[in-house]
């Protein structure tokens, strides 16, 4: 039994690693007003670079900090360069995006690398733990806290004293008074992710080393505390991220005293949804602060929509209509189905992403929502598939809409973070509450698709049933769309401001395409569900949001034909060139990446 | 750099600019010349365009058309810190100080492309003895300055870059009285020095008191220009700004 002391020591110490990711987060959307979501991929590479060192060549602690440091810091230089700076005048979402991309492209060549598999990172320390009044102390711990103090010694030297850190700061306060003062922006920036990516660095070897473990997990988590701690301690603030660290810290510490241990995102997430409600700015932040959104520019990149005629769309939508009717394999259909699924989700993404300019990375969570609801509905009170399924849609149309409802006064970046959390925060309700959603242990014997008595069994049925799903879904959207509503929304993506003056209500209007695009989103995944005939907490979980993200994207934000067109091609691409499973995910990165540079507007266009 | 620059040329040209927000043309076949040593002043009214000519000159907006040269070389492939070691320091619109760091901070920010440490100490001391106020001032948020004290800041800001020419945006906006006095006079004192001064304002009464020349900008287009005797004295100068409330 550990003592109160010792739930506050590991607070503290879980608080100093955290603040070596958030720091640097801090500096980054100081000086670029960028959330970079790469941040925790750094940390994965920092805490692999250190089992390298360690492991293999031996390195004594203090040279594997330095190398890790270096190595990391490399890294960082290289994003900053090739991934980021290129975007400077593309539209305001195009620098988030590459960020996400970076990330999924480094877990994935570390996970290939080094295999998903979890490995030791043995600390070289001694294990001994020494009594302090009534709880204990170890060498790590110590070590943690004297990396973390050094850390911010040596930033706040660099902040106050040299030239580099003048201009740092000087550009986190007025961007453009700096470059009027001769300082070089492109130089800040290489230097503030220089310094994030060391200090992201040596946090993840310092994570692996005190619970003696890595794996490829830790990227997203701790891109996803980092950034509550930063926000936490108020966006851009760096001073406000460390002391939203530690207290971010103690909170989980003790949220895992009372509650356990599967508690502990939740307690972050929570906190990270209050402070964005309640004082968006940061706890710390004074009222005279400007909140740092919006930026400049166009949020999509604009363009012309490339114009399908209307017998085109017949001749596609009646082929593969038809499909079944020709001796296609099992394989090809099975490809389909998960396509009109994920188009399902598209549709609904493209909606709320391109339509309405919220950039939700959290949109599995309707998923989710939509599939526990029907599955529950369906085994455990027998109500008729098909009644579920709609059940599902509408509960995660309104779930979803009062879920996300208290962040509809955030903008821009904020918004992608407030999803983020609250598709981390449904995960986690499905995880704890056992008594509804039985746990870690999911729900199988989900009964199969039926309609009106049926079973829908055969590939063919389940095809029909989930392509017209779909494409009546596709044509309510794109009359939305064409209506004076689908103006409306595009209005208020483009200058919320404006649209305010012209009397629209934002928050009905994002109701609105919240509740439609949930509903969407729920029945796909329903109807995933009954298809699956077991389901999980980790059913849905991120990796999808952004697939979904990456599929609008391809198709052109807020097109609806594109965003089936980028699931078909999305799915179906690497069915078609063989590609291995564990490539995909390496390869939607790099999609991703290459759309963003290259083609922001998508294959058909954004709307 | 070219070496056609002749002591006659002028030291700042735009000839033909052209500027577009996206869709929006703001500047039309622009054409504006600062002699050397002069003060040159742009008078216009609101929305104009008279701070995006400011930002043209930076770097900080490129045009779509025209040229922009300082001392004979083109800018307009260079960036604006490359524009900055060329000689021109600003004093931006609403001063623009770093609102979080002190006020010597803020201050020696203006010397940020100087590496001549012992020089830059001086210039300090220089600019204490030029705005006095300061001297208290020096480890104080340059945010909490009052709108007076900012823009001496500002201006002592743009001189630590030692530059050429200095641009201003709307120097007097938003001071009391006293400080816009002082503002002008400062303006004159560092003209003395040597510093070519372009700047921008509404109160045309005031800066045509210590301009050189100047232009009048409408909706993107020179209007009127000359020696400002000339225009003080110009009726269409007078009725469109000179009348009403705007000679306080
Ligand atoms: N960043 C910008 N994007 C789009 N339009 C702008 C931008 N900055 C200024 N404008 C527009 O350009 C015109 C001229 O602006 P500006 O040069 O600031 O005028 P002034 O300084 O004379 O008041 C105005 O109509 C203004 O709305
Ligand atoms: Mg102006």
């Amino acid at each position: 039994m550990s003592s109160w002391l010792d739930y506050t020591i590991n607070g503290l110490i879980v608080g100093n690693v955290y603040a070596l990711v958030a720091v640097g987060l801090a500096l980054i959307f100081g000086v670029s007003r960028l959330i970079n979501f790469a941040q925790g991929s750094i940390y994965l590479v920092g805490a692999y670079i250190g089992w390298v060192a360690v492991v293999q060549l031996h390195t004594p602690l203090p040279l594997t900090i330095i190398v890790v440091a270096l190595a990391a810091a490399l890294v960082g230089l290289i994003i900053e360069r090739f991934g980021l700076r290129p975007l400077q005048n593309s539209a305001r979402i195009a620098p988030l995006l590459a960020t996400i991309g970076i990330s999924f492209v480094l877990d994935q060549i570390v996970m290939l690398t080094f295999s998903p598999n979890p490995r030791a990172l043995p600390s070289q320390l001694p294990d001994v733990r020494f009594q302090v009044g009534n709880g204990t102390i170890g060498p790590l711990d110590l070590l943690i806290a004297g990396v973390g103090l050094t850390s911010a010694l040596l930033l706040f030297v660099f902040l106050r004293y040299s030239k580099l850190g003048w201009a740092v700061r000087a550009t986190a306060q007025d961007r453009d008074a700096a470059m009027q003062m001769g300082v070089d922006v492109n130089r800040v920036n290489q230097a503030v992710f220089g310094i994030a990516a060391a200090l992201g660095g040596v946090s993840g070897m310092l994570v692996g080393m005190y619970y003696n473990q890595i794996d490829t997990a830790m990227s997203l988590q701790a891109t996803l505390k980092g950034v509550v701690a930063e926000v936490v301690g108020g966006a851009g603030n760096v001073p406000g991220a460390v002391v939203g660290s530690l207290l971010l810290g103690l909170v989980e510490s003790y949220g895992v005293a009372v509650f356990g241990t599967s508690y502990r995102n939740l307690f972050a997430f929570l906190l990270l949804v209050l402070v964005l409600v309640l004082r968006p700015n940061g706890l710390f932040a004074s009222a005279r602060q400007a909140p740092p959104e919006p930026l400049t520019g166009t949020f999509i990149a604009p363009s012309r929509p490339v114009r399908i005629p209307r017998w085109a769309l017949l001749i596609a939508v009646g082929g593969f209509a038809i499909l079944p009717l020709f001796p296609v394999s099992f394989y090809v259909l099975q490809t389909l189905i998960n396509a009109w699924l994920l188009g399902m989700l598209a549709l609904s993404l493209t909606l709320v992403a391109g339509t309405i300019g919220q950039v939700s990375l959290g949109h599995a969570a309707l998923l989710a929502i939509g599939a526990y609801t029907s599955a529950l509905l369906s085994s455990s009170f027998s109500v008729p598939v098909g009644l579920a399924v709609i059940a599902g849609g509408l509960m995660s149309a309104a779930l979803g809409t009062t879920l996300i409802s208290p962040s509809f006064r955030l903008r821009g970046h904020y918004v992608s973070i407030a999803t983020l959390a609250i598709g981390e925060i449904v995960s986690l309700v499905i995880l704890n509450w056992e008594s509804v959603t039985r746990g870690p242990i999911g729900i199988s014997g989900i009964p199969p698709l039926s309609l009106f008595g049926y079973d829908l069994i055969s590939a063919s049925s389940v095809y029909w049933f989930s392509f017209a799903v779909m494409v009546v879904l596709a044509l309510l959207q794109g009359r939305l769309l064409n209506s004076h509503l689908g103006r409306s929304f595009r209005a208020i993506r483009d200058d919320d401001i404006a649209a305010r003056a012209y009397g629209l209500s934002l928050n009905r209007y994002k109701s609105l395409a919240f509740i439609f695009g949930g509903f969407a989103a729920g029945v796909s995944g329903a109807i995933a569900a009954h298809l699956y005939s077991y389901i999980n907490h980790e059913t849905f979980n991120t990796q999808q949001s952004i697939l979904a993200l990456t599929v609008v994207i391809l198709g052109g934000l807020g097109n609806v034909v594109g965003a089936v067109v980028g699931s078909v091609a999305l799915v179906g691409l690497p069915e078609v060139f063989r590609i291995a499973a564990e490539y995909r995910i390496l390869i939607y990165g790099i999609v991703l990446l290459l759309l963003v540079r290259f083609r922001p507007q998508g294959l058909l266009g954004t709307i | 750099m070219t070496t056609t620059a002749s002591p006659s040329d002028p030291l700042l040209a735009l000839s033909g600019v052209n500027t577009f927000y996206g869709q929006a043309q703001v500047h039309f076949d622009l054409s504006i010349s600062v002699a050397r040593g002069h003060i040159v002043c742009l008078l216009g009214g609101n929305a104009s365009g008279k701070s995006t000519t400011m930002k043209i000159i930076l770097g900080l907006v490129k045009p779509r058309s025209g040229d922009v040269t300082f001392d004979g070389a083109s800018l307009l492939g260079l960036s604006t810190p490359q524009i900055v070691r060329r000689g021109i320091a600003s004093v931006p619109e609403a001063r623009r100080l770093f609102a979080d760091m002190s006020v010597r901070e803020n201050i020696l920010m203006g010397a940020f492309v100087r590496s001549d440490r012992a020089a830059v100490a001086q210039d300090l001391e220089r600019m204490l003895a030029l705005f006095p106020k300061l001297g208290q001032r020096l480890s104080q948020r340059a945010g909490s300055l009052s709108g007076g004290e900012q823009q001496m800041v500002a201006m002592a800001r743009a001189l630590m870059s030692r530059p050429r020419m200095i641009v201003m945006d709307e120097p007097t906006m938003g001071l009391s009285p006293l400080y816009v006095d002082r503002v002008l006079e400062l303006i004159g004192t560092i003209n003395q020095e040597g510093v070519s001064v372009f700047m921008v304002e509404q109160n045309a009464s005031l800066a045509l008191e210590i301009a050189h020349e100047a232009y009048v900008l409408q909706t993107g287009r020179i209007v009127l220009s000359g020696p400002a005797r000339a225009l003080k004295d110009d009726p269409r100068v007078r009725d469109a700004y000179l009348g009403g409330s705007e000679a306080a």
